[in-house]
């Protein structure tokens, strides 16, 4: 078994190799390269020439113009904002934090039901 | 294949309208009809600046119009050229010196063709974008040279 068989794998639908893998990218990749060398020179990166037309108008950030999936629960939101910004200022990501909550909340359980008796 | 030495592609022209009194727009229209139909040689109005070899503007162009119309000639690729279309653009006309008009069109972006007329014939705008197309191929030319 040469050592180029040594690395192929075969399986029912078809063959894999690492080495014609590399050889298919090298290509591509040289076939890519001719594609853009052959491109136009005169075009100007970082100007207005590169961004999408909007009848003249400046294009806004996507970010502030785009609607999110999470902006479904605006008004939901809106309506507990007391509630949310309670409960958001604790959500703070750290499970240290909820690791602390859970005892904590637990002693308390722990408290009334055998302590408090 | 051989190298492109000038233009040889279609001209796609954008139309930009400052607020002209629709006599100029009317006459570019009509120079798309049956009776002159200029896309026969490959000259046909584009939705995009994006895609346009030749921007035509008509009317006298207000404050508000002036950095829209300057981002529209930016948007569009190299060679270009602009095409002034009536006497509205190409001197401000019976509108000259008002409060509120950004100034003749070559005050605004460079003007390479002025087609003057109150509206000018479509003989005239079609003149008018073949003198662009002259001038498309010279840049065209200019470009390629800086490429070798
Ligand atoms: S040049 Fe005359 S026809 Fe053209 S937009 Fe101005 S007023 Fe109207």
């Amino acid at each position: 078994m040469s050592w180029l068989e040594s690395l192929t794998l075969n399986s029912p639908s078809g063959f894999w190799n690492p080495i014609v893998w590399l050889a298919f990218l090298i290509v591509f990749a040289v076939i890519g390269y001719i594609i853009y060398s052959r491109g136009n020179r005169s075009y100007k990166p970082n100007t207005d020439q590169v961004k999408p037309y909007l009848s003249g108008n400046e294009v806004e950030d996507v970010e502030e113009i785009r609607v999110r999936a999470g902006d479904i629960y605006w008004g939901f939101i809106e309506a507990l904002k007391g509630y949310y910004n309670v409960l958001m200022r604790m959500h703070t990501g750290d499970i240290r934090d909820y690791i602390l909550w859970y005892l904590g909340l637990g002693a308390i359980i722990l408290f009334i039901l055998v302590g408090g008796v | 294949m051989g190298k492109l030495t000038n233009f040889k592609r279609s001209l796609w022209v954008f139309h930009a309208s400052g607020g002209s009194c629709n006599a100029c727009d009317i006459e570019i229209i009509a120079s798309l009809t049956p009776r002159y139909d200029v896309e026969r040689f490959g000259i046909k109005l584009v939705g995009s600046p994006r895609h346009a070899d030749v921007l035509l503007v008509t009317g006298a162009i207000p404050r508000d119009f002036a950095d829209k119309l300057r981002r529209i000639y930016e948007q569009m690729p190299d060679p270009k050229a602009v095409v002034v279309v009536g006497n509205c653009g190409t001197t401000g006309g019976v509108f000259y010196d008002s409060y509120n008009i950004a100034g003749p069109i070559d005050e605004i972006i460079p003007v390479d063709v002025y087609v003057p007329g109150c509206p000018p014939r479509p003989e005239a705008i079609i003149d008018g974008v073949v003198k662009a197309w002259l001038k498309i191929e010279k840049l065209e030319k200019e470009l390629e040279g800086k490429k070798e």
